[in-house]
């Protein structure tokens, strides 16, 4: 054994805190799933996508061709609401004025499970000092979750406002915080993103999870072609 | 498995999860957390168990699947270390590897923890990650490598 080894064996010596197994046993309970919700969204669609997402009131209403746009995004919105997806393949029918587009495909970059500040999402549309017109522009997203604005927090760390109420941010953020993005198979040797429908058929005994795709072709795992995992 | 074999299981292996969480996110509370994750979706996942595992492989894989994706969420510059916290002396033994396993690869480095932490071997590292023994074999090397380099140059 090389010296290397022997400092590694040492500084990797366990050293957990006192009864700490009890305490993690104590607060064991199941993960966040909020698919209860799903009954609480109305939405509304045009031929061409999901023009609005409302929360609380509402019913859905969609043009003869959008109803299959409704019925997608209802579906896909079960499925994360219940920790079962990650993105959404629903097209959005979106008008909003040019700099409100700008900030909500910036929201949109922001990856599943992390946070932003309104600060940061401004200075990455090269608007280093708009960062309350950001807020503004996010206060107005007609397809909130879709478009994830509720990834977007204030610089200081506490949440901001959110269309939908600062509870419901709470819990959107606990539940990503509690679900992987990108999920391997050991068998197949495949990384999809969480919600592709191969990665749904993967049993619990063979999942990997990865923090990202060149991580997963680094120890020879490949990207699925359906989902094309990019992250 | 019975809900007295996993609390068992839990006390017996506590350890050396939190060893293996605090050297892959650096913060005792974050580790603590790790091992809270992890054994939350074993405990769900108990009565799914199969005896042709073997226990630490089930319990590493859920623990570096929490891991793994605690660090996607990380921003690239975000400390890794609590030495703050921890506050041992500036150049000690330790501050020196803790700054040389930052340098080393995600994989590598949850590899590397696992070895070290609890011996497993490469067959075993393998099922944890669920990769070939050559691609275990390779990280470990480059990971090792890289931690030379790092405390060489120190």
């Amino acid at each position: 054994m090389d010296t290397l080894d022997t400092r590694l064996k040492d500084f990797f010596t366990p050293a957990a805190p006192a009864r700490l197994a009890r305490r993690v046993l104590r607060r064991v309970e199941p993960g966040p799933d909020l698919s209860g919700l799903i009954a609480r969204f109305a939405i509304e669609a045009s031929d061409r996508g999901v023009r609005r997402l409302a929360y609380g009131r509402g019913r859905d209403v969609a043009t003869r061709a959008g109803r299959r746009h409704v019925e997608r995004a209802r579906e896909e919105l079960h499925e994360y609401l219940g920790g079962r997806r990650t993105f959404f393949t629903v097209p959005v029918d979106l008008e909003v004025p040019p700099f409100q587009a700008k900030v909500l495909a910036a929201a949109d970059r922001v990856p599943f499970g992390a946070v932003a500040s309104y600060a940061e999402l401004a200075q990455r549309i090269g608007h280093p000092r708009a960062a309350r017109a950001v807020g503004n522009a996010l206060g107005a997203n007609p397809v909130p979750i879709f478009l994830p604005c509720h990834r977007i927090v204030r610089g200081d760390g506490t949440w901001g406002h959110y269309a939908f109420g600062g509870a419901l941010k709470t819990r959107l953020l606990a539940l990503e915080r509690a679900t992987p993005a990108l999920v391997g198979s050991a068998t197949t040797r495949i990384v999809c993103r969480h919600g592709c429908p191969h990665e749904q058929r993967i049993a619990e005994a063979n999942r990997i999870v990865f923090a990202s795709v060149a991580d997963a072709a680094g120890v020879g795992y490949r990207p699925c072609r359906r989902c094309r995992p990019v992250a | 498995m019975d809900e007295r074999t996993f609390a068992r299981l839990a006390e017996e292996y506590a350890g050396r999860l939190y060893a293996v969480a605090y050297r892959m996110l650096g913060h005792r509370a974050d580790a603590e957390d790790a091992v809270q994750r992890a054994l939350t979706k074993c405990f769900a996942a108990r009565d799914s168990y199969s005896p042709r595992w073997a226990v630490s492989t089930w319990l590493y894989r859920a623990l570096s699947n929490v891991c793994i994706d605690e660090l996607r969420r990380r921003r690239p510059m975000a400390p890794l270390t609590d030495s703050q916290q921890t506050a041992p002396p500036r150049g000690s033994d330790r501050v020196e590897l803790t700054r040389a396993l930052e340098a080393v690869p995600r994989e590598a480095r949850l590899l590397l923890a696992l070895h070290y932490v609890d011996g497993l071997s490469y067959r075993e590292l393998a099922a944890v990650r669920g990769i070939s023994v050559n691609t275990v074999k390779s990280q470990l090397a480059r990971g090792k490598a890289i931690m030379k380099r790092a405390l060489d140059g120190e």
